[in-house]
């Protein structure tokens, strides 16, 4: 049951060390940055679309794209590589960049698996997006937050969301990247990097799509994540998926539902 | 602080006033930022981008029917009929990055032409010292029209200047001292313990108010005590004490009937979604 007096407040109420001007500032930390093969280090990368995954079914999907390449990673100095594994894992603390070149059109993938704090958000979407990489486009994949939700969810309703720049929701000339999604109701809010990556859309005048799925696990959710992408956003890509990415990504999904089961709290 | 404008827009160099928020227990300051853009009808003109903002985004606050239009951390608003501008803020500043935060919203609104800030924000109702209910909801102010912080139009209206304000107060000093330009901060200071007349330098309107101060602008902090709860009427009150204040008349404001205000569609689930009823 939950605690009202001890659970953490919603977001609109603030702590008294918010609240204060003399509260010291966090240690700086050296800003991120992106690592990059040599083929690809020396220009600017203007990807047609930069797909950027947060949520558990994107990842997993994009991980098993067997035709893409790995050309680079975003370091923050504050996650340790250590554990990490010589080939991408899906459990590495990592944000790999890969491609896939189709005819004329580069597409490219983040993989964004390590956590990036709030404080830190501002400075990973400035380097993921206006600096090295320029994209026409931009798409970001992430799980409802259920701290920021205003409405009701549920573990069994599989349900969808987006936000699109004005840009791209004027969509002048083109459609919209991702159709048949509702606007993220109004009242609720998005944060993190993935609220950092999209208002960096809307600043530098970028078609940008934030979408949110929730139960960030389940068959039902990867099911819609998987045909997003192949029914809207990779049309016309030639691209292959590792046939096993299903049945791992449903062990997975079991086994968190055994570790997060609270029925004996 | 960068400023960014929607396509085809501009800030108006000659609305000279300025209304913002600043973060505090109930978000009174926010809401009724929130109820004036919503019933003044005010346009957005642009965003400000600040790293000392965490960042958020969301669907149109304002409209009826929210069509997707993107609401962003800090959003700067025009009211034509009113001649003003205002800033509305949405997240919380970084802990720590509150005088930097001040700084750059004094730096925007000085390279902007305002001339007078209206700062709008609450404070804890468990440090109102002569509770005084006769009258209703008080509304308190701090101003830089004089020294002690007291301001004639204010006073006029019946409010009163902020309890206990001591501009000598070695807090309110140390304030003033950050608010300059090239200030570095005293880290003995820092560490010492903060008492009881630390409290309200201590908070984010003050930040603010001695920022503006520093570029020369003149500024108006109207302030109104309350708890954590609903603070949707705290709100009211505190948005329509701002339109005495700077003068706004009944024409201006767009809501139907007798009633001027516009309460924003995104505040229907402000607090939350409704009881689940199934268990009963």
């Amino acid at each position: 049951m939950d605690d009202v007096i001890t659970d953490i407040p919603p977001p609109s109420r603030l702590l008294l060390e918010d609240l204060n001007n003399f509260t010291p500032p966090p240690p700086h930390l050296p800003s991120p940055f992106l690592v990059l093969s040599s083929a690809e280090s020396k220009k600017t990368l203007r990807p047609s679309l930069l797909i950027i995954a947060m949520s558990s079914p994107s990842l997993h999907f994009l991980h098993h794209l067997s035709s893409k390449t790995l050309i680079g990673t975003l370091v923050l100095p504050e996650i340790p590589f250590a554990g990490n594994s010589i080939e991408p894992s899906l459990r590495d603390k990592s944000c790999n960049i890969y491609t896939i070149n189709d005819a004329d059109k580069m597409i490219m993938f983040v993989l964004v698996q390590y956590s990036v704090t709030s404080e830190r958000a501002h400075a990973v979407a400035r380097v993921l997006i206006g600096e090295k990489i320029i994209p026409q486009r931009v798409l970001i994949l992430d799980s409802v937050q259920s701290r920021n939700f205003r409405g009701k969810l549920s573990p069994d309703e599989t349900i969808a969301f987006k936000l699109e720049t004005s840009l791209e929701r004027e969509n002048v000339g083109d459609v919209s990247l991702v159709k048949g999604f509702d606007y993220y109701p109004s009242g609720s809010v998005v944060d993190g990097l993935a609220a950092a990556l999209l208002s960096r859309c809307q600043l530098m005048k970028i078609k940008g799509t934030l979408c949110v799925s929730w139960p960030d696990l389940g068959a039902p959710v990867m099911s819609l994540v998987k045909s997003l992408l192949a029914r809207d956003v990779l049309t016309g890509i030639d691209y292959t998926v590792d046939k096993n990415y299903e049945n791992e990504y449903l062990r997975l999904s079991r086994r968190k539902d055994r570790i997060d089961s609270d029925l004996y709290t | 602080m960068e400023f960014h404008r929607d396509e085809g827009k501009q800030l108006n160099p000659n609305y000279s006033t300025l209304i913002l928020p600043a973060l505090s227990i109930g978000n009174v300051g926010q809401l009724a930022v929130d109820l004036l853009i919503s019933s003044l009808n005010a346009d957005k003109i642009g965003y400000l981008d600040d790293p000392n903002v965490l960042p958020c985004v969301g669907n149109d606050a304002y409209s009826p029917s929210p069509l997707g239009k993107l609401a962003l951390p800090l959003e700067a608003y025009e009211s034509s009929s009113s001649a003003l501008t205002i800033v509305q803020q949405r997240s919380p500043v970084i802990k720590g990055k509150m005088i930097e935060y001040a700084k750059n919203m004094a730096s925007f609104a000085a390279a902007n032409g305002k001339k007078h800030v209206v700062i709008l924000s609450s404070l804890d109702f468990g440090r109102w010292k002569n509770v005084n209910m006769s009258s209703g909801l008080q509304v308190y102010y701090l101003s830089s029209s004089n020294v002690d912080g007291t301001d004639a139009e204010c006073e006029r209206l019946g409010w009163h200047r902020l309890q206990d304000y001591n501009p000598a107060q070695r807090t309110w000093k140390y304030l003033d001292a950050l608010a300059e330009e090239g200030s570095v901060p005293d880290e003995d200071f820092l560490l010492e313990e903060l008492g009881d007349e630390d409290y309200y330098p201590s908070l984010p309107f003050a930040a603010l108010f001695s920022c503006f101060k520093a570029k020369g602008l003149k500024v108006t902090c109207l302030l109104c005590y309350c708890s954590e709860g609903d603070n949707i009427p705290e709100a009211f009150d505190m948005a329509e004490a701002t339109g005495r204040r700077i003068g706004l008349s009944h024409d201006e404001f767009h809501g139907n009937g007798a009633g001027k205000w516009i309460t924003p569609f995104s505040w229907q689930s402000v607090y939350g979604p409704p009881a689940d009823m199934t268990l009963f």
